[in-house]
């Protein structure tokens, strides 16, 4: 078997140019001026000094907090969603868990749209409700709007993986938990709830991941004054053009990832 | 007991399901309706898919997409599928430090993947386009093609291969004939997570494509100016497609269970990537006879539905040559894109933009001689401060930047007061303004009485300070191009708008009405620029006489809306479509109007600083 | 003795198909109770009835003489071990064992005495902080088994639970359940397709088969008295031969009559007749009514094997003497080596 080491030296090669230089960049930029003049290299801290200002260190919380939301959300209604598809017998499991999939393949932007047309003030849900007499509601540009389509488009990506954790699980266990004198919620919190841990923490790391770094989706469903780092990074970028600004923003969200992801990992092996 | 409990989570299924589908459903539904108004289904008709085909931006983002998905799928799943084989077999230390690279792409937030990428090809100094975004796709699937391999592979008996290679097989036997074999499943999964990834991508598109390749995520998110129902049209062909793939995959183990088919599930499959991959054939075969040609081509970057399509194919026609159209959504955007080191012939940016690109030496003068249309251009429009003389510029559209308002809700007597209205009380949570630094400042600027170009620190706090006290008592939206379906719709009473954009929406609503406010505004041009770069200047110029021809020219301002610089075009429309819609004709008189004139990087920072707080309490 | 347990004719459908057809017993106190039959004869759906995982159509469980059917598992006084052990692979030996004392909120130091005293008794000191998923297939077994019976049930029910390992360690586990269930004197229901596993641990026997009780009875009188064709064959190896109950103590096959010592069939009645192949003695043809010539002759360790052809079929022998291919044979049986049945559909 040893012939097949040889197969990782593509990817090594390309994995190296597409992911470790292209990360390179980024640090360099946020650690720059003027990145654009690469000959002359000029180290500076204060694009990552910047971040800290109060205004864009309140993006960052704002971010937070709101990927966190979402994730709470995602998780309080995937959870039952996982659980009791993972009751159904195979195949209509397989049939739901389909139906949970194919959302993710219509465009995402195409569905945010259409939340869009839903919410609006003169939109389909506020027609319906002066058809039926009730004075119409303000939804879009809130809270309420950017937190529904975050969780539209993210919860499959909760529910996935904690159906799988659940459908993986040993039905016996939970007999065997019943069998020793544990109750419907003793059995469901000191054994189903702990053997689809894995499957938890999976959807909330993919579903934050996402929250916290989408712009599409606060941008069209919030409205401009929805900032969030994903705004301020494609902003950096796209309209102000400070790119050693926007890479600093990048780096820093990066780091805070890679942080989060260290600690998951820990709690979710300290947990087995 | 039991059954209630089914029942309820039935009905908790059912719930769930109606959340995810509403938005599907909505699409689905006012793709068939006869009328532009997304919320207001008011006949079926089927002019949206007829549009949809006739559309030939959508059939290359279709194209582009499903071919990116189909190599990037191919690609990295025999990438990641040999790399998994081998990282088993590997030493530790690389093994760790593969697995631990592979997870970055996963882990990273989508947007630092997409930038990181966009830095590299632009310093590679490599074009962006179709390589560039197939090299990004094939970056970022084949992680995810690794981690639903490699697991596959660790579980096998690595007295497997050996088996093999003592019965005679080759290692390249034993690989293909018996570790693939058993890892199939892995290879499936991950390459159907490739292909969705790859297929629903945006933001990394967004950052890594150009030169016209766009995929539909990028055209989708183009379309957000005009809301247009033929994306409608193209999701439900989309929904349907996949629905018709599901069913085979369903249908066709049924139909083979008579034969002695093994994996019905995998061979179905099967069949469905290779009716995609045919699929893909299919659309590949006109597109590439199309471009078998060795006409001569013009590059164009315009702002996003700024052009009527049809004129493009008629100037193709008429000139026997090939038009790369390419659209932007600010021009910021498009200059981040010329800085990123793309090449264009034709642009459309507008005024301080255009005085930006002068300084920065990055046009080429116009040879007026060649232009002979140019004797139908309004004398309003031409030797503007942007471009005096018009060396380098040749006026496309025009227009104020005013306030559009509900006439059923605002009072006329209101309206005296100017830019203050959008600080009046009466109104508050009905305003919509534009999500833009430069305008947002110029409303405050000008209702303050100071120049919208002004450098002086002070009068840019006090409009600070205008603005964030708008914020605080007016709640208003700050929307982007959205602002100009809600308007239709009526949804708030005053929105800041441009008078292009205005005059399409009061023919679209009646209730709507336009007033520049005696202050002063931001009058404004767009125009076709050519730049140091263009090769072929004798087209150029013969595009931007096309583009002047008096009846170019209607059916340009027809088709957009906005102001045409065309004497004859701008009478017609003024005494015809658009009559009594006041927002076509700008308001010239007024000596407050000013021109944006281009800020220095130092000032322009200041304003996006201040505007990001405004925006970010 | 007590009766403990009473299953009162019990139904059970799966989707149309009919798992059991009413099942009566009743089990006793301090009893080794084995559900013996192949699979899908509806042993496990009766023992999970017991166990509270499912629930029957129709019929009763009795426990105590009180009805227990609608108890949920958590509250009925028996305790399982599963078939795969079921051992909760978040948790160690200890928490385990420990789980259903915890859920009791049972005192910490009577846990952790009680939980050490279950780890003796399974011979497992000194594994209470081991992982139970990287125990062998025996150990955790015994894991199983103790962390059932630390809570002291009534009852034991064990579904299977020597299925998974190999047959060395299967024939010592055997053993150490029969001296567990004798140490603790509780009652253990225990399922099980392996007919010697049935024979050698239990008190009593039930035979099952397609959702029926065929036979019920003590080991030996299953073995030797099996009241049909199923519990004959399925039991032990049997010459089984189609005959005619003449009258009580008279049967006549093979174109002979044969002393027996049944009665009750009736005269004239057609019966199967089994023949243990350890039973039949092979002698000199001259001396025997049933001739015949020997076609195989296997050597099986203790005993030989031998088939021997007749006119009308070819009989099993079981016998430590070897005897020669194609040689021409007899063969005798005592009127007690004769056992008269009801032939197979007619009971």
């Amino acid at each position: 078997m040893k012939h097949f080491k040889k197969l990782v030296r593509p990817y090594l090669i390309w994995s190296f140019v597409l992911i470790v230089v292209p990360l390179f960049l980024i640090v360099l930029y946020a650690f720059t001026v003027d990145g654009n003049a690469v000959l002359t290299l000029n180290f500076t801290l204060d694009n990552l000094k910047k971040v800290l200002e109060p205004t864009y260190a309140n993006v960052f919380v704002k971010s937070l907090a709101l990927g966190a939301v979402t994730t709470g959300i995602c998780l309080l209604i995937g959870y039952p969603l996982a659980y009791m598809i993972a009751r159904f017998k195979e195949s209509t499991q397989n049939l739901l868990i389909m139906l949970v999939t194919i959302p993710m393949w219509i465009n995402l932007l195409l569905r945010t749209y259409a939340w869009m047309n839903l919410l609006a003030d003169n939109g389909i849900i506020n027609r319906l409700l002066m058809k039926l007499g009730l004075s119409p509601v303000t939804m879009m540009y809130t809270d309420f709007s950017v937190v529904l389509g975050l969780v539209c488009n993210f919860l499959p990506f909760m529910v996935i993986p904690i159906h799988t954790s659940l459908s993986k699980m040993d039905r016996s266990l939970i007999e065997a938990a019943y069998d020793l004198g544990a109750n419907k919620v003793q059995a469901f919190r000191q054994i189903t709830l702990k053997l689809s841990m894995p499957g938890v923490i999976n959807g909330i790391v993919m579903v934050f991941l996402m929250a916290i770094s989408t712009f599409v989706i606060p941008k069209l469903l919030g409205g401009g004054q929805y900032v969030l780092i994903g705004n301020l990074i494609e902003s950096q970028f796209i309209s102000v053009g400070d790119w050693n600004f926007g890479s600093a923003i990048s780096f820093i969200l990066a780091v805070i990832i890679l942080i989060a992801m260290r600690v998951m990992k820990r709690f979710d092996k300290g947990d087995e | 007991m039991k059954k209630s409990k089914k029942l309820f989570s039935k009905c908790y299924i059912l719930i769930c399901f109606l959340f995810f589908y509403l938005p599907i459903l909505v699409t689905v539904i006012f793709s068939f309706n006869s009328s532009k108004s997304l919320t207001r289904f008011t006949g079926f008709s089927m002019r949206w898919y007829a549009e949809l085909f006739r559309n030939s931006e959508v059939a290359s983002a279709v194209y582009v997409s499903v071919t990116i998905a189909v190599l990037a799928t191919v690609i990295s799943t025999v990438l990641g599928t040999i790399t998994a084989i081998g990282l088993s077999r590997s030493r530790k230390l690389l093994k760790e430090y593969l697995l631990n690279v592979n997870n970055i792409p996963i882990l990273n937030p989508e947007i630092v993947t997409a930038i990181s990428l966009m830095l590299l090809f632009s310093s590679f100094g490599m074009t962006k386009g179709y390589l560039t975004m197939l090299l990004a796709h094939i970056a970022f699937c084949t992680p995810y093609v690794i981690t639903s391999v490699y697991p596959k592979v660790r579980g096998l008996d690595p007295n497997l291969a050996n088996a093999a290679m003592d019965l005679g097989a080759t290692p390249a036997q034993a690989l293909t004939k018996v570790v693939i074999p058993i890892i199939r499943p892995g290879i499936y999964a991950g390459a159907l997570l490739a292909f969705t990834m790859s297929f629903d991508d945006f933001v990394i598109s967004y950052f890594v494509s150009g030169n016209g390749v766009k995929n539909i995520s990028i055209v989708v998110y183009n379309m957000t100016k005009r809301i247009n129902p033929t994306i409608n049209a193209l999701s439900t062909v989309v929904i349907a497609v996949i629905i018709l793939v599901l069913l085979a995959m369903r249908l066709l183990p049924k139909l083979r269970r008579g034969k002695n088919s093994r994996r019905p599930g995998n061979r179905a499959l099967a069949w469905a990537v290779a009716a995609i991959c045919l699929c893909a054939v299919c659309l590949t075969l006109p597109k590439g006879m199309g471009q078998a040609g060795e006409k001569p081509s013009l590059k164009i970057y315009n702002a996003g539905e700024y052009i009527d399509p049809d004129l493009i194919g008629l100037f193709e026609d008429m000139y026997d040559c090939t038009v790369i159209y390419e659209t932007f959504e600010s021009n910021e955007m498009m200059y981040t894109k010329l800085s990123g080191g793309e090449t264009y012939d034709i642009l459309i940016p507008s005024d301080y933009m255009i005085e930006r690109l002068i300084r920065e030496e990055a046009l080429a003068p116009i040879d007026w001689s060649l232009i002979p249309n140019s004797e139908y251009l309004m004398p309003e429009v031409t030797d503007r401060s942007y471009d005096p003389g018009n060396v380098y510029s040749v006026p496309y559209f025009w227009g104020t930047v005013g306030i559009l308002y509900d006439t059923s809700v605002v009072d006329e007597k209101d309206l005296k007061a100017g830019w203050e209205i959008l600080r009046d009380d009466a109104y508050a949570g009905n305003v919509y303004m534009y999500d833009s630094e430069r305008d947002a400042f110029m409303v405050a600027l000008k209702a303050l009485g100071y120049s919208m170009n002004t450098t002086d620190e002070q009068q840019i706090q006090e409009a600070f300070d205008w603005l964030t006290d708008q914020r605080d008592t007016m709640a208003p939206i700050y929307a982007g191009d959205d602002v100009i379906d809600n308007m239709v719709s009526g949804n708030k009473a005053l929105a800041v708008v441009y008078s292009g954009d205005a005059a399409y929406i009061m023919s679209e609503n009646p209730d709507m009405a336009y007033f520049t406010p005696e202050e002063g505004t931001n009058i404004w041009y767009d125009a076709m620029v050519m730049t140091k770069d263009c090769a072929n200047t004798r087209l150029a110029h013969e595009f931007m006489n096309f583009m002047l021809d008096p009846e170019n020219a209607l059916a340009n301002t027809e088709f957009v809306g906005y102001t045409s610089t065309v004497s004859p075009a701008f009478e017609e429309m003024r005494s015809g479509t658009y009559k009594g819609i006041d927002a076509y004709v700008p308001d010239v008189d007024n000596s407050n109007n000013e021109i944006f004139a281009y800020q220095e990087a130092k000032v322009k920072k200041i304003y996006a600083e201040l505007w990001t707080k405004v925006k970010a309490k | 003795m007590n009766k403990l347990i009473e299953l009162k004719n019990l139904t059970k459908n799966f989707e149309d198909q009919q798992v059991l057809r009413g099942i009566d017993l009743n089990v006793y106190e301090n009893e080794f109770l084995t559900l013996l039959g192949p699979s899908g004869c509806g042993k496990t759906t009766t023992l999970r009835i017991i166990a509270g995982f499912e629930e029957a159509d129709s019929g009763q469980v009795l426990f105590d003489g009180k009805d227990i059917s609608a108890l949920p598992p958590y509250k009925r006084p028996v305790n399982t071990v599963f078939q795969k052990y079921a051992l909760f692979p978040h948790m160690n030996v200890f928490d385990n064992i420990a789980f259903g004392l915890n859920i009791r909120k049972a005192d910490k130091q009577e846990i952790r005495r009680k939980v050490e005293a279950m780890l003796a008794l399974v011979g497992l000191e000194g594994f209470g902080s081991r992982d139970v998923t990287l125990l062998s297939g025996g150990q955790q077994q015994r894991v199983a088994i103790a962390r059932a019976l630390v809570n002291e049930p009534k009852v034991l029910l064990l579904d299977e639970p020597l299925g998974a390992l190999d047959a060395r360690i299967r024939k010592q586990m055997q053993m150490e359940l029969k001296k567990i269930q004798r140490e603790v004197g509780i009652t253990f229901i225990y399922v099980t397709h392996d007919q010697e596993e049935a024979l050698s641990m239990s008190d009593t026997v039930v035979v099952m088969n397609e959702g029926m009780i065929q036979q019920i009875g003590s080991p030996t009188d299953i073995y030797n008295e099996p009241e049909n064709r199923f519990v004959a064959s399925f039991i032990g190896e049997s010459n089984i031969v189609e005959a005619t109950m003449i009258e009580d103590y008279l049967v006549g096959f093979d174109g002979c009559r044969f002393e027996c010592v049944d009665r009750g069939f009736g005269e004239m009645e057609p019966v199967e007749v089994v023949l243990r192949p350890e039973d039949l003695d092979i002698v000199d043809p001259e001396n025997a009514r049933i001739r015949g010539t020997v076609r195989q002759v296997t050597f099986k360790g203790v005993h030989y094997e031998i088939l021997v052809e007749t006119d009308i079929r070819t009989y099993m022998i079981h016998t430590t003497d070897y005897t020669e291919i194609g040689k021409h044979v007899g063969l005798d049986f005592g009127p007690e080596d004769i056992h008269v049945m009801w032939p197979m559909g007619s009971y």
